[in-house]
C-alpha cells in the first residue's frame, strides 16, 4: 500500500535535518571554544596582537580546523574531551521557529489541514524547546516526541462488532441501529455495504435502511448491495421521509430478532442547513447507537468543517475514512481525529465488499516513520 | 461558498490600498494572512510560497513609475491570483461531440452529465447520454432517472457487463445526435485493468473531449491526481464539482492550472441547473466581492422561456401584472439556482449582510404563495386589489391554501412593490435582447441590497 509514504520519507528528512544541523552547531562551538583556547595559547607564546586574536576567530570553520590539526597533532585528547562535553544540545525557541516552519510546510504538503498542523506543532514546541538533548540522540528524541503527540490524537478505535453482541447479549430484542452520514459521494452505501458483509461474516444479522430518498438511483444501489450480499433491505418511495423509512427498518429488524440496522442517508452538504436539521431528526426518531461519519482520505481543509457540523449536529461516535487507496498523504486521518477526539473505526481501500480495513492506530504511527 | 476566502483577499487589498505606508510589518502581516487563507482552500503549498514570496518581493523592490506602489500591490496580488487560476477554455462543440467523462468514485460524475447534457439541450443540441458505467450498483439506474426527469435521451444496457460491448450496441442508433455523453464507472489511476477498460474504450468511441470529474474539497492529493488523469487517460479538460458549501476549490482548481488542464464548468447544487462555465476572471471577481454580472445574465439566459418573456414584456408595457405573472417571475428566479446564488453574482451584494435565514426563508415562502395563487379565482388573481377592498377574500383565500392571513399580505405587497416598479417610469422594461440590461441590473442589485427597506 503506498498510502503514508510520502509523509514517512518528509517527516524522515526532516528529523534528520534537525539532527544533521544540531550537530553542525555543536561542532562550530567546539570549533570556536578550540580557537580561543588556541589562540590564548599562541598569544600567550608569540604575543600575538589581540586583533588577530578576533581574525582567527572569525576565520571559517574549515581553515582554522586545519591549521589546528597542523599545527599540533598530539593534542587531541584535550580536544576530544571537550567535544564530548558539548554535545548536549539544547534546541532554542528561535531555532525551533524555523524547524517548526518546515514541518509545517510538510505536515500541509501531506493534507493535514491548516489548523491542526498548526497544534501539532505547538505542542511540539512545548515538548522540545528548552530540553536538553544528547547530539546523537536528537533525531530520534524528536521522533519520539511527534510520535507521542500523534498517538495522543489518534483515539484507539472501538470493535463495532463487540458493541453489537454487548449490547444484544443484554437486551435480547432492541437491535443495534448505526446511522451514517456524509456529504454527498463519499462513499456512504458502498462503505455500508462493505460493514454489513463484514458484520455478517462475524455472525451478526444485519438489516439496511434505504434512508437516501433523495438521490437518483440510490435505493436501487443499496437495493443491488442487498441482493449479492442477502441482506434484507428496507425501501419506501422516492421523496419519502428518510427517519420513516429508518423507523419502519428497526421495527423490521425487532420483529424479526435482527441484530443490527444500517441506515443509509443521503449525502448532504453540511452548509445545507435544512437538510442537517433533516438528519437531526433521523437521529431523534431512531436513536441510533453509533454515529458514523463517513469521509474521504483524499479530502483537504474541508474535512474540519464538514465533521464540526455534523457532530454539532448529530454527535459523531466514529468515523470511516473512504478511498484510502488513492490517498498516499494520511494527512486527513490526523485532521478528522484532532478534530473530533473521535476513533477512525474503518478504512475503505477499493470497491470489492472485502476491501475495507480496521483501522490500526499502532500501524498507522509505524507507516508514517515514527 | 467561497466567503472565508473572498473575505481574506478583500481584506488584504483594503488593507494595500488603506496604508499610509507600506512597511515590512504591514506587508508580512498580510503575506501571513494570506499564506493562511489559501492554505486553507487547499492550494498547493509550493504555490501559495510561491506567491507570497512575489507578494513580498514587489512589495519591497519594485518601482514602477507612475504607478503608486500600493496599486502596483494590489495589481500583482490580482494578477498572481489569476495566474494560479489558469487561462480560460471555453468547451466549444464542434459538428460531431463525443464526450467521455472519468473521474475518481464519487466525483459525482453521472450527476454531472445530466448537467451538462441539460446545458446543451438548452442550447440547441441534440444530446444522448450513455451509461458505460458496469461496475457500480445501480449507475444505470441513475443515469436513466435523471435523463428521464430532464427529458434527455438516455442509452443503457442492463445486462450489459462489458463497457465496450455495450458501446458496440448503441453505435448505430446515435447518428442522429450531435452531443453524446458517456459515463463511465469511477476509478483511480492506480488501477490497471480499469485504466485499460478505459484505453480500450476511447480507442473504439474516439471521443473529441475526455473530461476528468473532480470534486472541490479535494486537498493536495488534487495536484498528483490531475496530473496522472492527464498523463495516462488523456485529459483535455475538467469539470469540479461540490463547489458549493465550504469547499474552496483551491486544490483543484490550482492543480488544474498547474498541469494545463483547462477548467470548463464548476458545479455548484444538487439541481440541474446548478452548473457554471468557469471563467478565471469572473471567478476572481467574484471572490473578491466584485460581483459577476456575466454569469448571471448567462443563467437568466439558459432558464427563460421566450415565448413568456414577450407575454411579460407586453404586460409590462401595459403597466400591469397579474398575480400569476409575479409568480411565474420568482419562480424563475428560483429556477436560476436560488437566491443565494443570485446574491453571490450581483456586484456589491456579495459584501452585504443579508441576515441568514432571510434566503431561505424566502424561499419556503414562493411555494407559499403558489399555494395561495391556487386558491383564488381568475377574478382575484387578474385584480388583485380586490381582495384588499373585501378583506373577507383574503381570509377565504387563507383557509384555502392553508396558510396564515400574514402571508396572504406579504404576497400582496410584493404584488403592489412590482407593480409599482413597472409603473416608476420605464425602468424594467426589457431591452430587445428580451434581458434587463447591464445598468438596470446594477438598479435591481441597489434595490436588493437595501433589503431592509425592501420587505419581501
Amino acid at each position: 500500500m503506498v498510502m503514508f509514504k510520502f509523509l514517512r520519507e518528509k517527516i524522515k528528512n526532516w528529523a534528520e535535518k534537525i539532527s544533521k544541523h544540531e550537530e553542525e552547531k555543536a561542532e562550530k562551538e567546539i570549533d570556536i571554544e578550540k580557537l580561543s583556547k588556541k589562540a590564548d595559547k599562541i598569544k600567550k607564546e608569540v604575543h600575538l596582537e589581540p586583533s588577530l586574536d578576533k581574525q582567527l576567530r572569525g576565520k571559517t570553520i574549515g581553515d582554522s580546523l586545519r591549521s589546528l590539526e597542523e599545527d599540533e597533532p598530539k593534542k587531541e585528547g584535550f580536544f576530544e574531551r571537550i567535544k564530548s562535553k558539548i554535545q548536549k544540545v539544547k534546541i532554542s525557541e528561535k531555532e525551533f521557529e524555523i524547524y517548526s516552519e518546515e514541518l509545517e510546510m510538510l505536515l500541509l504538503e501531506n493534507n493535514v489541514a491548516l489548523e491542526v498542523s498548526e497544534k501539532i506543532i505547538k505542542e511540539l514546541k512545548e515538548k522540545v524547546v528548552g530540553e536538553e538533548f544528547l547530539k546523537k540522540e536528537i533525531e530520534g528524541q524528536i521522533k519520539e516526541n511527534l510520535r507521542d503527540i500523534i498517538e495522543e490524537i489518534l483515539i484507539e478505535p472501538f470493535s463495532i462488532v463487540d458493541r453489537i453482541r454487548g449490547k444484544t447479549a443484554d437486551q435480547a430484542k432492541d437491535p443495534y441501529v448505526i446511522l451514517f452520514c456524509g456529504i454527498n459521494g463519499t462513499g456512504k452505501t458502498t462503505t455500508i455495504a462493505k460493514i454489513a458483509d463484514h458484520l455478517k461474516k462475524n455472525g451478526i444479522s444485519c438489516a439496511l435502511a434505504a434512508s437516501d430518498t433523495f438521490r437518483t438511483a440510490a435505493i436501487e444501489q443499496i437495493k443491488k448491495h442487498g441482493e449479492k450480499l442477502g441482506i434484507k433491505v428496507i425501501a419506501h418511495e422516492y421523496g419519502s421521509d428518510p427517519a420513516a423509512v429508518a423507523f419502519d427498518a428497526i421495527k423490521y429488524a425487532k420483529r424479526n430478532f435482527i441484530n443490527c440496522v444500517l441506515i443509509d442517508t443521503a449525502g448532504r452538504m453540511h452548509t445545507a442547513k435544512n437538510l442537517i436539521r433533516e438528519i437531526e431528526k433521523i437521529a431523534k426518531v431512531c436513536k441510533p447507537d453509533l454515529k458514523i461519519f463517513v469521509g474521504e482520505s483524499i479530502t483537504g481543509n474541508d474535512i474540519i468543517e464538514q465533521v464540526k457540523s455534523f457532530d454539532w449536529a448529530l454527535n459523531i461516535d466514529g468515523i470511516v475514512l473512504t478511498k484510502a487507496d488513492i490517498d498516499e498523504k494520511g494527512g486527513t486521518a490526523l485532521s478528522v481525529s484532532y478534530i473530533l477526539k473521535k476513533p477512525i473505526l474503518y478504512l475503505g481501500t477499493g470497491q470489492e465488499y472485502n476491501k475495507i480495513e480496521v483501522f490500526d492506530k499502532h500501524k498507522f504511527i509505524e507507516k508514517l516513520g515514527l | 461558498m467561497l466567503e472565508k476566502l473572498g473575505e481574506v483577499l478583500r481584506k488584504a487589498t483594503d488593507r494595500i490600498a488603506n496604508a499610509i505606508f507600506l512597511d515590512k510589518n504591514l506587508v508580512d502581516s498580510i503575506v501571513r494572512d494570506l499564506q493562511r487563507a489559501l492554505l486553507e482552500a487547499d492550494v498547493n503549498v509550493i504555490l501559495v510560497k510561491q506567491l507570497t514570496d512575489k507578494i513580498k518581493k514587489s512589495a519591497v523592490d519594485e518601482r514602477i513609475k507612475g504607478i503608486e506602489k500600493k496599486e502596483h500591490l494590489i495589481k500583482v496580488l490580482h494578477d498572481e491570483l489569476l495566474s494560479l487560476l489558469g487561462e480560460t477554455k471555453k468547451l466549444i462543440l464542434q459538428k460531431e461531440n463525443r464526450i467521455i467523462f472519468l473521474g475518481l468514485y464519487g466525483a459525482g460524475k453521472t450527476t454531472t452529465i445530466a448537467k451538462i447534457g441539460d446545458y446543451f439541450a438548452k442550447r440547441g443540441n441534440k444530446v444522448a447520454l450513455i451509461g458505460l458505467d458496469v461496475h457500480r450498483p445501480a449507475a444505470k439506474e441513475q443515469l436513466q432517472q435523471l435523463a428521464e426527469k430532464n427529458k434527455l435521451d438516455c442509452f443503457v444496457n442492463f445486462e450489459e457487463k462489458n463497457a465496450l460491448r455495450a458501446w458496440k450496441k448503441f453505435k448505430p442508433q446515435l447518428k442522429d445526435y450531435n452531443l453524446i455523453l458517456v459515463d463511465t464507472a469511477g476509478r483511480h489511476t492506480l488501477d490497471k485493468e480499469l485504466v485499460n477498460e478505459i484505453s480500450t474504450l476511447s480507442k473504439e468511441i474516439n471521443p473529441t473531449e475526455s473530461i476528468l470529474v473532480m470534486p472541490a474539497d479535494i486537498g493536495q492529493a488534487a495536484k498528483k491526481q490531475a496530473e496522472e488523469f492527464k498523463n495516462i487517460l488523456k485529459i483535455t479538460g475538467v469539470i469540479i464539482t461540490r463547489m458549493d458549501s465550504t469547499a474552496k476549490g483551491g486544490g483543484a482548481l490550482t492543480a488544474c492550472a498547474e498541469t494545463k488542464a483547462p477548467v470548463y464548468f464548476i458545479t455548484t447544487g444538487e439541481k440541474i441547473n446548478d452548473i457554471e462555465e468557469f471563467d478565471p476572471k469572473s471567478f476572481l471577481s467574484r471572490l473578491l466581492g466584485m460581483g459577476d454580472l456575466q454569469s448571471l445574465l448567462e443563467k437568466i439566459k439558459s432558464v427563460t422561456d421566450e415565448g413568456k418573456q414577450e407575454k411579460l414584456k407586453k404586460q409590462m408595457e401595459e403597466g400591469r401584472l397579474s398575480l400569476d405573472d409575479v409568480i411565474e417571475q420568482v419562480k424563475s428566479m428560483n429556477s436560476l439556482g436560488g437566491f443565494e446564488k443570485i446574491k453571490s453574482m450581483i456586484p456589491g451584494l456579495g459584501k452585504a449582510k443579508i441576515p441568514e435565514n432571510l434566503l431561505e426563508n424566502q424561499q419556503a415562502k414562493i411555494t407559499k404563495w403558489e399555494h395561495i395563487a391556487k386558491s383564488m379565482t381568475p377574478e382575484e388573481k387578474a385584480n388583485p386589489e380586490l381582495l384588499k377592498k373585501e378583506t373577507s377574500r383574503i381570509s377565504r383565500v387563507a383557509k384555502g391554501a392553508g396558510v396564515s392571513a400574514s402571508d396572504m399580505r406579504s404576497l400582496l405587497k410584493q404584488y403592489d412593490m412590482l407593480n409599482e416598479m413597472i409603473k416608476s417610469g420605464s425602468s424594467m422594461d426589457i431591452n430587445n435582447s428580451g434581458m434587463p440590461s447591464q445598468k438596470q441590473m446594477m438598479k435591481l442589485a441597489k434595490k436588493f441590497g437595501k433589503v431592509k427597506k425592501m420587505r419581501f
